[in-house]
């Protein structure tokens, strides 16, 4: 593992605008992500975790400090900049699974490389590749409205990872699963995160994905109250 | 680009019914407007034709008195032109006339022309091959008025240039069928030398209908060229254009407004596709770019399918025609029985551009919203 930094939070502050004053979802957090690592934010409801992760995902940009991704810092970005970021570099996961019900498995996974205006035989290799990684080369020519929960998450899997990004950033992946979905998933995903040496950071409640991470960090009003490194309770076979 | 093309295409087809309600109303504002427009082009085609063919001839030479707008300049709008001038010019003399069929009294307006004409449709052969004293044509309309057929004599009675009444039998040696009602209703065709005989005014003429189109300087008489003679036949199909232009700024406006609406709606439901496009990397202009050509495609989907049923229709009008009521030609409008819409590529190429556009821009208008969105909270469909 590389101790490359690949995002680095400074200081960030995040502050919503609600009603006459403000809401401050994040509170001068300080955080390292190295390349490679598998680690979580997990806290209670409304504890920023969503809005952490959208700043590293260059969705969101914080109100002070500054969020430096693949060495871009998130508030200087362009819309044109920060698309780019997150095409080439970025994957989402998010807890319902955004898959676009009006086209097929393949082409869901496919679109990410559509944007990179990769060749038709290029984009044919990479998307069977990752359906393969999530077991769903059957599935292909299916409707998302098909499949069942899982199935779906794993097709979002496909489609965060079939451009092989730097980092995924995956927020309560495995709230809508049963726990044998969870376990699945999850594998599935530390598989590829020691096979293709990707970043994730997770957004989670669920004590079945705490179990596979490597650093779990606490949030709690906005706040980052523990940060450490665990021994993965579960391994990967 | 080409992703936003197929992209937009998959989306239209997967939303299924709503696309083709959209792409139904503004096909059918498409081919109406062609439609409508090709009835009217093919109308002003045959009637200048007939026009041309059967009353102004390629130019007219008018006595300065005489103003074709006032019957009362007949009486004394009439002059001579040295023969030298006259050359290839046909002389027609106007005058007023009163005919009884049967008892009635009708009035008429009688035109001496030359017999020897071919310029004007008209069958002036018949007056020259006729034996009756004083053979006339009558137009298929007067014919019905005055319950009059081939080989009638009626009684006519004229004034000379003095204003003495005569009165004389006419035999009707032909009757021809025109659509341009302006040289039927009322009238009498005959023979110009007899005109002139009966009425003493030898060489006068009303009027002259030239053969070719050079403008010609007579004094005392003043020149029109065939344009400005189809210039009140040319206005009222302008008119005409202008005020169903109003029709079909309605019906493209109702299409317009279901594009609109769709539009408005699909960004709504679809926060959470918008969020996902910007997630997986594309910009928001690119996703406004996506539903713009999305909008903008109901107008190439519309275009395809009114070509469907259209392009059967249009070619089956064009060849069979479309018949036109009676009334029209009552009116004094230059309206054939059955009317050939004649569909010009220039025209149909510019419904096709104004259609697009038009769906472009009302895609474009709520699509810009899309730019405006926070992405976070469309991935959540969190927008209201
Ligand atoms: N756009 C916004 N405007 C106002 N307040 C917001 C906005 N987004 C988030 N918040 C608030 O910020 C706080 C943190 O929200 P966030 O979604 O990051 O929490 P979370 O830790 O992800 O919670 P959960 O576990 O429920 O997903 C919450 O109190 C939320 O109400
Ligand atoms: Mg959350």
């Amino acid at each position: 593992m590389s101790e490359e930094s690949i995002i680095s939070i400074k200081n960030v502050t995040k502050r919503f605008p609600v009603g006459d004053g403000e809401f401050t979802a994040l509170r001068e957090i300080n955080l390292e992500f190295t390349t490679g690592e598998f680690s979580g934010l997990i806290g209670p409801s409304g504890s920023g975790k969503t809005t952490l992760l959208n700043i590293m995902g260059t969705l969101d940009s914080p109100t002070e400090g500054e969020a430096i991704v693949m060495g871009k810092s998130v508030s200087k970005l362009t819309h044109r900049e920060s698309a780019m970021v997150r095409n080439m570099h970025l994957g989402f996961i998010f807890q319902v699974y955004n898959l676009l019900p009006i086209y097929t498995v393949y082409e869901n996974v496919e679109f990410s490389l559509l944007l990179q205006n990769r060749s038709a035989a290029e984009r044919k290799q990479m998307v069977m590749d990752a359906l393969e990684w999530v077991g769903l080369q059957d599935m292909a020519n299916k409707k998302p409205s098909k499949l069942s929960g899982g199935e779906g998450q794993r097709v979002a899997i496909a489609r965060a990872m079939v451009k092989r990004p730097d980092i995924v950033l995956a927020d309560e992946p495995t709230a809508n699963l049963d726990a044998k979905n969870a376990h699945a998933i999850i594998q599935t995903m530390k598989k590829l995160n020691r096979e293709m040496n990707t970043t994730f950071v997770f957004s989670t409640h669920d004590e079945k994905v705490m179990g596979y991470l490597d650093r779990i960090i606490s949030l709690e009003d906005g706040k980052v109250i523990k940060d450490e490194w665990v021994e993965a309770k579960f391994s990967i076979s | 680009m080409k992703l936003a093309f197929i992209l937009a295409f998959k989306n239209l087809i997967g939303a299924g019914l709503r696309t083709w309600l959209n792409v139904g109303i503004l096909s059918f504002a498409f081919v109406l407007i062609i439609f409508y427009n090709g009835l009217l082009d093919g109308w002003n085609e045959q009637a200048r034709r007939d026009t041309i063919d059967w009353e102004i001839g390629q130019g007219q030479l008018h006595f300065s008195s005489y103003d074709p707008y006032d019957p009362f300049t007949i009486l004394d709008g009439h002059g001579v032109i040295p023969s030298a001038e006259r050359e290839g010019m046909i002389p027609i003399l106007l005058r007023q006339g009163t005919i009884y069929p049967k008892g009635r009294m009708i009035s008429a307006l009688i035109k001496g022309i030359d017999v020897n004409q071919t310029e004007l449709k008209l069958p002036t052969h018949l007056l020259r091959e006729s034996e009756a004293q004083i053979p006339v044509l009558i137009g298929k309309r007067m014919a019905k008025n005055s319950n009059l057929s081939v080989g009638d004599e009626v009684l006519m009675r004229w004034r000379d240039k003095n204003g003495t009444y005569d009165a004389s039998g006419i035999t009707v040696a032909g009757i021809f069928d025109c659509n341009v009602s302006m040289i039927d209703q009322g009238q009498l065709w005959m023979d110009i030398e007899k005109l002139r005989e009966i009425t003493g005014l030898t060489n006068h003429a009303t009027l002259f209908i030239t053969t070719d189109m050079e403008s010609k300087s007579v004094k005392n008489w003043n020149y029109f060229s065939q344009e400005e003679l189809l210039s009140d036949l040319t206005q009222m199909i302008e008119m005409k254009k202008t005020s169903s232009s109003i029709l079909y700024g309605l019906l493209l406006a109702i299409a317009l407004l279901a594009i609109f609406d769709t539009q408005v709606l699909s960004i709504f439901r679809r926060q959470k596709e918008i969020g996902t496009y910007i997630a997986l990397g594309m910009t928001r202009m690119r996703v406004v770019g996506l539903f713009t050509v999305e909008g903008s495609m109901y107008s190439f989907l519309a275009t395809i399918v009114g070509c469907i049923y259209g392009v059967p229709l249009f070619l089956y009008l064009a060849k069979t025609g479309i018949g036109m009521p009676d009334a029209n030609q009552e009116m004094g409008i230059v309206i054939a029985e059955r009317v050939f819409p004649v569909y010009g590529i220039g025209l149909i190429i510019s419904t096709v551009i104004l259609v697009v556009i038009s769906a472009t821009i009302v895609s474009f208008i709520p699509a810009r919203k899309i730019a405006k969105m926070n992405p976070v909270d469309a991935i959540k469909g969190k927008i209201q």
